[in-house]
């Protein structure tokens, strides 16, 4: 009876627009996502990890057990592990005093080949000689042979500059010593700071981290050096957490549509309720009936705006390739999305209905004014 | 026949049609200003003015992954008109968990183009080994104090280096929610060699020197590369950086005005202002039905009302024009509301940090033409709605 009403066909066209509104940018974003997602194929992801004492935030700050370092080496999936202590320090020159990152290695032949490091000299071999990169060394004016003094604390050691590397990565800003020097400059040989590895080809990643990770105490845990997978994850949220705060102001028209719509219902269907009313029909019966209405009018316009706004994306994708040809928007709704969009329509229009629905319990035909 | 003075539309049934227009105009001004916002935060990116002028990599499928021979911004600074020049190597990172951009730079260069307001510790110098100053919001948005240290983790790259943060700054600009360190240390995360840089921006006396002449002179580097000089006449920045002079083929570099050139990269995905501002406005024109049912339901409940006038000698003409007085200032405050409530929630959330675009936040400032356009489509709206409506 009441969908015979001249107005149903505008209200389903209401809500079916606004949500065609939801339907249409979540199908673009989802694109531009995808879009994002493809981007990591296309860099080749490192797979290096740090194993850092579970309480620091930064390398310095952290030290782990020495031993680690021989228990992670006799592991069969890892290979290049580096175990490594990084100090600051005081440098004294003939000329000037500076303070310095230190970085102590088991070997620093194997640590700087690794680096795929050019290096003008030699490799440092003993505790009184050192690697220094070129950045540290231009800054602080170090020439290769030059004599250094080494200073943590009361503790002073002079290294030799037997070589000046470069490797375009941090460490060129490092002054690289065997780890007894470093042990030297400490008194402890119990403790270092990192342990550098990388997994080798054709493993499980995720699989072979969970291994490893059993096996690490619990006071350490594993970073990866490489973050492609949060930095993007993370930009996707930011859109998505954009488009959500949006879109409450679409599910706020769907419920001051929904609101009109009962409304509009109540007002025109006066003397068809009244007739309910008079032949048995209970309060309830009434307020069942608008809400019903109401929810069948959302539940129609949701599908009928998820399928315009899915058709509108795409066609208006279409049009902007025939017009710049490099443009290629594929948009797209997961089946989760259009689900979450119908239920949210729902629960929206309901909640806009109550009051006209209630309200129409309480009206009477003669209240009607002329 | 007069009706002006006679009230006979009820404010309470009104109010629903007024709460229909705040929410279709909230919805137009939230779109409209966060989308334009966006545009105009990403063409002023890299300087609003036309005096910066960037070179830069035209392979690259976003502003931030391109390189560009960096010894160009010796051989360009030679050029009588050009005042200053910026090496810039952008890249993408990780600090304590969230996502940032992190620009090298030479300092010393650079705020001859930026200028910077230190508001805690002090300013950045190219020798500052393993330091980093940070964007005031980027500061207050990762609880990063001055003399922390921080983990900065590549995405670009499997690097990782440990920061001091020697100062915190503000910029009033999108570099806010950035973070600044060396030049050599942007490299080191771009996993690039000391010759390549994201880009080199120029501030030039357009008087004297255009961006054309400028390619020219880039395009006479790339068929005849200049000799190098020796390295005691070097400016500071190459002492402390190696030298290193990459070859490169004039296809693949551009010199654009900063904005032209941010402007160049959305026109490529076909996002215009224009195209944007149609977006706006679609969205409020899907959310007309809305507005016309509310229309009409006002008319349905105040029939008996109408009919009484009708009766008395009203025609509908008069009728609807009479309506359409009563409500056309229920639709402009009702505009107005949903303009103040877009800005008081764009404001909100944008405070709560949920407005952002690649870790920048966007942007929004009241533009008149929005606003212009929102009470323009609303008033026009309403009169189609009650106009076109059948009073029978």
């Amino acid at each position: 009876m009441l969908f015979r009403k001249g107005g149903t066909a505008s209200a389903i066209l209401a809500i079916a627009l606004l949500v065609a509104i939801l339907a249409s940018m979540n199908a673009i974003v989802n694109h531009i996502n995808l879009q994002t997602e493809a981007l990591r194929g296309l860099l080749n992801i490192g797979g290096t990890y740090l194993i850092l004492s579970g309480n620091s935030t930064y390398i310095t700050d952290s030290k782990i057990g020495a031993d680690l370092a021989n228990q992670i080496s006799n592991t069969t999936y890892i290979k290049n592990v580096l175990p490594q202590k990084v100090l600051t320090a005081n440098i004294t020159t003939k000329s000037r005093n500076n303070i310095i990152k230190i970085r102590a290695v088991e070997d620093v032949k194997i640590f700087l080949k690794l680096r795929k490091a050019y290096v003008n000299g030699t490799t440092a071999k003993s505790k009184t000689e050192a690697n220094i990169g070129e950045i540290l060394a231009r800054v602080v004016a170090i020439n290769l042979q030059d004599e250094l003094n080494l200073t943590i604390g009361d503790n002073i050691l002079k290294v030799k500059v037997v070589g000046i590397f470069r490797t375009q990565t941090e460490i060129d800003a490092d002054l690289i010593v065997p780890m007894e020097a470093s042990n030297k400059l400490t008194k402890d040989s119990g403790w270092i700071s990192l342990i550098e590895f990388a997994l080798k080809e054709n493993i499980n990643s995720e699989d072979t981290l969970n291994r490893i990770t059993q096996q690490l105490p619990k006071d350490v845990k594993i970073v990866k050096t490489q973050q492609l997978k949060e930095f993007m994850q993370e930009m996707s949220m930011q859109t998505l957490t954009f488009l959500n705060t949006w879109s409450l102001t679409i599910y706020a028209m769907v419920a001051a549509a929904s609101h009109i719509i009962a409304t509009r219902l109540t007002t025109e269907s006066r003397y068809e309720l009244t007739m309910l009313k008079a032949i048995g029909a209970k309060k309830k019966h009434i307020f069942t009936l608008v809400l019903t209405y109401t929810a069948a009018i959302a539940i129609l316009g949701s599908i009928l705006g998820i399928a315009l706004g899915i058709a509108g994306a795409q066609t208006a994708s279409t049009i902007l390739r025939w017009i710049w040809p490099s443009i290629e928007i594929t948009p797209f709704l997961e089946v989760g999305q259009a689900l979450q969009t119908l239920l949210l329509t729902l629960a929206s229009s309901i909640l806009g209905c109550t009051y006209p629905a209630f309200r129409s319990t309480h009206t009477r035909y003669m209240e009607q004014p002329l | 026949m007069r009706l002006i003075g006679f009230k006979y539309l009820k404010e309470q049934r009104i109010l629903t049609l007024a709460l229909i227009l705040t929410l279709a105009s909230m919805l137009f001004s939230i779109t409209a200003f966060s989308l334009l916002g966006f545009y105009k935060g990403f063409t002023a990116y890299l300087g609003e003015e036309e005096d910066i002028v960037a070179i830069y990599d035209r392979k690259s499928k976003t502003p931030f992954t391109g390189l560009v021979p960096a010894y160009l911004a010796e051989r360009i600074s030679a050029v009588n008109g050009v005042l200053a020049s910026s090496l810039e190597a952008m890249v993408p990172c990780i600090v304590k968990g969230e996502a940032i951009f992190l620009r090298g730079i030479v300092p010393e260069d650079f705020a001859k183009l930026n200028p910077l307001t230190i508001i805690e510790g002090s300013i950045l110098e190219l020798g500052d080994l393993n330091s980093i100053i940070v964007g005031k919001n980027t500061a207050d948005r990762l609880n990063i104090k001055q003399n922390e240290k921080v983990l900065v983790l590549g995405v670009l790259t499997n690097q990782y280096i440990e920061l001091r943060v020697k100062g915190i700054y503000e910029s009033h600009s999108v570099m806010d929610d950035e973070a600044l360190a060396p030049l050599y240390v942007g490299q080191w995360l771009r996993g690039t060699d000391y010759g390549h840089v994201t880009l080199i921006r120029f501030k030039i006396d357009r008087s004297v020197v255009s961006p054309s002449a400028i390619f020219e002179e880039v395009a006479k580097e790339a068929s005849e590369p200049s000799p190098s000089q020796g390295e005691t006449q070097k400016p500071f920045e190459e002492l402390i950086m190696p030298i290193v002079r990459a070859r490169f083929r004039i296809e693949d570099v551009g010199v654009e005005e900063a904005q032209s050139f941010m402007r160049s990269y959305l026109d490529r995905y076909g996002v215009t202002r224009e195209a944007l501002l149609i977006l706006s406005v679609m969205v409020f024109l899907f959310s007309t039905v809305s507005v016309t049912i509310a229309s009409k339901t006002i008319i349905t409940q105040h029939k008996g009302e109408i009919n009484v006038l009708r009766s008395v000698g009203a025609s509908k003409k008069l009728l609807k024009r009479d309506i359409l007085i009563k409500l056309l200032p229920w639709s402009l405050i009702a505009s107005s509301t949903g303009v103040v409530l877009a800005i008081i929630v764009l404001t909100v959330i944008q405070g709560c940090g949920y407005l952002k675009v690649l870790s920048h936040a966007v942007p929004f400032q009241l533009d008149p033409l929005i606003i212009a356009l929102n009470f323009i489509l609303v008033s026009l709206l309403v009169s189609i709605s009650i106009l076109g409506s059948d009073l029978e």
